[in-house]
């Protein structure tokens, strides 16, 4: 078995540094009219850039583009969709950040690729593999005001399809392994037929590429069972908040790779090296593929300042070396 | 709860009027401060000037016609950096995204959190030197404390909270003694985690509040009331103070089917929005109010703090306010 280091989503946009406040600067100044789109579109391509190249000296193994372009996970990609509107900001899930919530009026309807333009500049600048990371079509349809005048699961399902042509888009341009974000399933278990369901349709059009499905901010253990008979290569969870998981996962065994966000994305404290390897320990035993990721339990972009993210992806590379001897 | 504000001396007519805590900082005060954190400004000339900022909107509170005032934080910038930066055990760390392109700095615990000595007192007691009408005192809750705080040093939210409490139950104690008899404290994210409402929040506001002898306002905004309420009336307070404009007055059916058992200071006028309301959308508001609580148990005030307003926004809110509640005040027969 190997044991990767990936990350989880997005990376801080800006940083402490004078140099580092280019994109809070250009942003204001776009808002402003000050700067055309395109310039700000350079901005953010050198920002991607430099937070690839941040990841890679971090020592990553799959890295991501940092979603620095993105509004939020929600509206980046429901902005471009037949169908939808985007309306006010609304709290994510338990954090202090926002969303901004999408009001499905019409059927949903996929025109056009999303962030496969996004996948490619940085497939093409990364010296590590690139994973795409999207919202899933739960939790996109559960977050959104409906006023379709349909239910949860229809919803979920026109999500599901437009997503699974993204997928299929970027399994195209050469994604390996796609990330699709479900935290809402775990505050909503009596849904889970829905969410199955919509996780299905996606399956049946991802065109050779592997599906992780990432669920965080709540306690995975009760629906572990549930989630590792999804017809998906890997799953990811945030541990912070199952203090029950390691042994569950020991319990029940996994025949998926894993993505094991024990490195806690929301809090500065860095994680010692023995508080991991422990639940790796108990873990690593009874899992039957071929490998593991260790990675943050969730993107660090809107959780960190961006030197406590750079300082936690060291930390957590450093005890996946560790790691690394006890197999 | 009219009985306890009588029993300290206060008279307030029914259906009070307040403000939440904020109001906006003038052009010139907002300068100050960036200078001040350049080193280009002392901090008494940086003081003299939020004193008499305090003192400005003190008189326009005068003027307005409120019923039980506020200070205005013109000396506080962040409602939980402020306190962070006052109490020992903390640090504030770089910045962090809130959205679009908004960032903050966060505190962080890193150790004890401790109660240096007197944080608000010293302004409560200058504001109340200024009126004849009760000022309130105002502070950020534990829960809300911990939970926009990183956590180093405490092994669990529930330690991270409770010890808060006892650093915030000191803070408390000294407004008290100072004089303050109507004491405010905010807990914006108490929904933020349902589950630990009975774990530990309301235990923690039981260790605020315990023993000190005033008549406690809680303000909670943001909220997803639906999963915490009636759960929240367990919080040891005598009113809460709720957002009820900007989440379209739907509680008003949740208190339909659970009797609201407390006071309650009704928020009936939007601090996101430029628009000011008039007088009658005000009064409705009210008078919707008044179909699920008794007159005695309503206060009447914004969502939330006003800070985010202008100035002239800020006044005419508070006027609106003050006529619509007059109005409803002279059909219910009362002076």
């Amino acid at each position: 078995m190997e044991i990767l280091t990936a990350s989880a989503g997005s990376y801080p946009r800006i940083g402490s540094r004078p140099e580092q406040q280019r994109h809070r600067q250009a942003y204001a100044q776009w808002e402003r009219g000050e700067i055309s789109s395109e310039e700000f579109e350079r901005v953010q391509d050198e920002v991607t850039r430099e937070v690839i190249e941040e990841q890679v000296r971090a020592g990553l193994d799959v890295v991501t583009d940092g979603q620095v372009r993105w509004y939020d996970l929600i509206s980046h990609f429901t902005r471009k969709l037949e169908g939808c509107k985007i309306d006010g900001l609304l709290r994510f899930f338990d954090t202090n950040s926002y969303f901004r919530q999408p009001v499905v009026v019409g059927e949903v309807r996929w025109l056009e690729p999303v962030i496969k333009r996004e996948f490619l500049f940085a497939k093409k600048i990364s010296s590590a593999p690139v994973k795409p990371v999207m919202i899933g079509p739960y939790t996109l349809a559960k977050l959104s005001i409906n006023r379709r005048g349909v239910g949860l699961a229809e919803l979920a399902h026109e999500f599901a399809g437009a997503i699974s042509l993204e997928v299929s888009e970027l399994a195209n341009a050469g994604a390996k392994l796609i990330q699709i974000d479900e935290p809402a399933i775990l505050k909503n278990p009596n849904d889970f037929q829905t969410f199955e369901h919509a996780i299905e349709k996606i399956v049946a059009e991802k065109n050779g590429t592997m599906l992780l499905i990432h669920t965080y901010f709540g306690d995975a253990a009760p629906l572990y069972k549930k989630l590792v008979k999804l017809p998906v290569e890997a799953l990811g969870f945030d541990f912070t908040y199952s203090p029950r998981l390691p042994e569950v996962i020991a319990r029940l065994g996994c025949e998926k790779e894993l993505g094991l966000g024990l490195i806690d994305g929301r809090n500065t404290r860095l994680e010692s090296e023995r508080e991991v390897l422990d639940v790796l320990k108990k873990i690593l035993p009874n899992v039957g593929s071929k490998r593991v990721y260790l990675s943050p339990s969730c993107g660090l972009g809107e959780y960190l300042p961006r030197e406590i993210a750079f300082k936690k992806l060291q930390n957590m590379i450093a005890i996946a070396e560790k790691a690394g001897e006890l197999i | 709860m009219r009985e306890k504000l009588k029993k300290f001396g206060l008279e307030l007519p029914l259906l009070p009027t307040t403000s939440v805590g904020s109001y906006p900082k003038p052009p010139h005060l907002l300068e100050a401060r960036l200078k001040f954190v350049a080193g280009k400004l002392d901090a008494e000339e940086l003081h003299r000037l939020e004193e008499q900022t305090t003192r400005e909107w003190v008189a326009l509170q005068e003027e307005v016609g409120l019923d039980v005032f506020v200070d205005g934080e013109m000396y506080r910038g962040d409602m939980t950096t402020y306190f962070a930066r006052n109490l020992e055990g903390f640090k504030i760390s770089g910045l962090v995204r809130s959205y679009g392109n908004r960032y903050y700095r966060k505190p962080i615990i890193v150790g004890e959190v401790r109660w240096r000595g007197p944080i608000t007192v010293e302004w409560w007691k200058f504001t109340q030197g200024l009126t004849r009408k009760p000022v309130k005192g105002v502070v950020t809750g534990p829960y809300t404390m911990m939970d926009w705080s990183f956590n180093e040093y405490y092994p669990t939210r529930r330690d991270a909270c409770l010890a808060l409490a006892k650093a915030l139950h000191e803070e408390v104690k000294a407004l008290a003694k100072a004089g303050a008899k109507i004491i405010q404290v905010d807990e914006p994210a108490i929904s933020a985690r349902p589950e630990e409402l009975p774990e530990f929040a309301i235990k923690a506001m039981q260790m605020v509040t315990r023993g000190v002898d005033a008549y406690f306002i809680s303000h909670i905004c943001y909220g997803a009331f639906e999963f915490i309420y009636p759960g929240m009336l367990e919080l040891p307070v005598d009113n809460f103070d709720l957002e009820m404009s900007n989440s379209e007055l739907d509680l008003i059916e949740l208190f339909r089917e659970h009797p609201f058992s407390k006071d309650l200071s009704f928020g009936v006028v939007d601090v996101h929005s430029h628009v000011v309301e008039d007088t009658t959308t005000v009064e409705q508001r009210i008078r919707r109010a008044l179909e699920v609580l008794r007159p005695e148990q309503l206060w009447i005030d914004p969502d939330c703090g006003l800070k985010t307003r202008t100035r002239d926004e800020t006044v005419s809110k508070l006027r609106a306010i003050v006529s619509a509640t007059k109005k409803v005040r002279k059909s219910l027969k009362v002076p």
